[in-house]
């Protein structure tokens, strides 16, 4: 197995997310025409499970400086699996100061995080909170979402045997999904990013088409579409690859 | 008066030893009694966000003041970047931003200019807030009187070191190794020199539920209060024993029983204290700050009390100035000390700055 990782050099994906009721945003000025505090709206929020709930705030996530298909091989290429700890490890992180002697000289609240997982030089950055443990804790989490959704797993499809991962976030009518899988995980769970990596490997192994992917998992084209559109970032996947092989995207 | 009260009672007949330990008790309870009315018990100042929002005002007035702070913070340029590494427009603009979080309560009704905002201050002392934020370089977290540090907020004011971003990665190292160790887990930890509590809540907050407690000490009755003030909103009055008293001074019962040690001293040498950022320089308390000639004079005696206060197998972890210091410190460890501390380790903040001595006694 190996990984790639199917962007551009120096790609830059930039998400500006909607309003969305998962965000506990700050409108004390919503209704107002001319948005005069508009950057109020970026309010602590608590820790994001992943980068699709990060509500409106400019969440920068972006990928630079590595060559296409990149292989990379060795024990730490489930990413995903690892710890928070053990991820961490494999992170550059930057607090965006570099001069001065920092510690007691310096009051600037600069608790904006950046992480760089060196492996894939993927970025991941969090700056809406006020302090650098939660920055970097929300940072962590946006990576393992960018990891699932651009990090690829050749899947062997002769005979495909879906990892439990992938089981738990199906609804419970698929075929292939024992009783013993418990209740289906939705993209609010953490663990939702591990299944959505494992169906996005599915997906581009059947080259995008979503009725050959449902036949794998048991599941009617039209579940597996709504599985698909039940999440904003994977469906962007989904339909990014379409576009690429002349589909249709998804609605 | 204590002599004619002795002259008085010496006279009788009561045995002495009974006459003195009773006195000695009654003694005690009258001064401490005594001292929490007077000046020198300090009554913790709430921060912003905690204040009812009792205050309200136009829509258009807070628009008004808002214009107002942001002009009077994009004038600033980098002139306090260039005068001291301090604040630039963007850093004052984001402290804006969270003033008005912090200062303007929640509610999304329709918002015409005339509607009245919810705020937990009156408008005038918004005005002078920035002005004493700007002008007077007064501390961000000084004017809202709280820190967001790991994920806690603490409340701050003056006479109280504010908690920096560096120091949350001491709360990482206990947590690495009590995660290995019950034995550490359920002793005893001390955090000296604690300001505002920081260390010692976010430590008690690693060890769980289950774990042990933790002794916080501090010289500076305004940090005791304020650290009390904090343990409290956390609910932690029973895990959390605070001390006033200079390092170890409070902690005799301890010796040799500590299963841990951290501490944020001061560690900047005196003579860079008047060339430091005027937030920190004319703001931050001194004791909190001052080192010593060579920044390393609490750094010293909390080695030279580490070896004597710390149980075998113990665990310390020290915050010091830089590379130069945490090498210094080493040094003088490996010296004093000889073979009483192992794995003794330099570990870097996350600029790259090596800034923490850890290491366990044997």
């Amino acid at each position: 197995m190996a990984h790639k990782i199917l962007f551009r050099p120096t790609f830059v994906l930039t998400l500006t997310l909607h309003k969305t009721p998962i965000s506990v945003s700050y409108h004390p000025f919503r209704r107002s025409q001319q948005q005069p505090f508009s950057f109020l709206s970026t309010h602590p929020i608590p820790l994001p499970p992943t980068a699709r709930t990060t509500s409106n705030t400019h969440t920068h996530l972006w990928c630079s400086n590595f060559s296409t298909t990149t292989t990379v091989e060795g024990s730490e290429k489930c990413y995903l699996y690892l710890t928070d700890e053990d991820l961490m490890r494999q992170c550059e992180m930057d607090t965006f100061k570099s001069s001065g002697p920092g510690g007691q000289h310096r009051n600037k609240r600069e608790s904006a995080v950046r992480l760089k997982h060196l492996p894939t030089g993927i970025i991941a950055q969090a700056s809406e909170d006020r302090s650098q443990h939660k920055n970097r804790a929300s940072a962590l989490n946006r990576l393992r979402s960018i990891i699932a959704l651009k990090v690829r797993k050749t899947v062997d499809l002769d005979p495909y045997s879906p990892p439990r991962e992938l089981l738990q976030i199906l609804p419970p009518k698929s075929s292939i999904r024992g009783s013993d899988c418990g209740p289906q995980i939705g993209p609010n769970n953490p663990r939702f990013a591990l299944g959505m990596q494992a169906l996005l490997d599915l997906v581009f192994a059947v080259e995008g088409s979503v009725s050959e992917a449902a036949k794998y998992l048991g599941l009617s084209t039209g579940a597996l579409s709504r599985l698909i559109l039940s999440d904003d970032s994977l469906r962007k996947e989904v339909n990014d690859l379409r576009a690429s092989k002349g589909m249709k995207p998804l609605k | 008066m204590k002599l004619t009260l002795s002259s008085v009672y010496r006279p009788h007949s009561f045995p002495k030893f009974l006459y003195c330990s009773s006195f000695g008790t009654l003694g005690r309870r009258f001064c401490s009694s005594a001292l929490s009315s007077s000046p020198t018990c300090v009554k913790p100042q709430v921060p912003l966000f905690l204040r009812p929002p009792i205050y309200s005002t136009k829509l258009c007035d807070l628009k008004k003041w808002h214009d107002w702070a942001k002009g009077v913070s994009l004038s600033i340029g980098s002139t306090f970047v260039q005068s001291d590494n301090g604040a630039d427009s963007n850093m004052l603009c984001r402290e804006l931003k969270w003033l008005m979080e912090d200062a303007v309560e929640d509610h999304s009704l329709g918002m015409e200019d005339d509607d009245r905002v919810k705020m937990r201050i009156d408008i005038e002392e918004l005005y002078s807030l920035w002005t004493q934020r700007v002008q007077e370089r007064r501390p961000f977290q000084y004017v809202v009187g709280c820190e967001h540090w790991r994920d806690l907020v603490l409340s701050v004011e003056e006479g109280v070191l504010i908690p920096r971003p560096e120091t949350e990665l001491v709360v990482d190292f206990v947590s690495h190794v009590v995660s290995e160790n019950e034995d550490l887990r359920s002793g005893v930890w001390a955090d000296l020199g604690t300001g505002s509590g920081a260390l010692a809540i976010g430590i008690c907050g690693v060890l769980g539920s289950e774990g042990g407690r933790v002794i916080a000490t501090d010289l500076s009755p305004v940090a005791v209060a304020v650290a009390t003030y904090n343990v409290q909103r956390y609910s932690l009055q029973d895990k959390i024993d605070l001390r006033e008293g200079s390092w170890f001074e409070p902690l005799k019962d301890m010796e040799g029983k500590l299963a841990g040690l951290v501490s944020n001293p001061p560690y900047i040498p005196s003579e860079d204290i008047s060339g430091l950022q005027a937030e920190v320089g004319r703001h931050e308390p001194r004791l909190a700050l001052d080192g010593g000639i060579e920044g390393m004079d609490a750094l010293h005696h909390l080695c030279d009390g580490a070896a004597l206060m710390l149980k075998p197998g113990g665990f310390f972890a020290f915050e010091t100035n830089g590379e130069q210091q945490c090498c210094a410190l080493v040094d003088y460890i490996k010296s004093r000390s000889g073979r009483s501390f192992y794995n003794l380790e330099i570990r870097a903040d996350f600029a790259g700055i090596k800034r923490f001595v850890i290491g366990f006694h044997q």
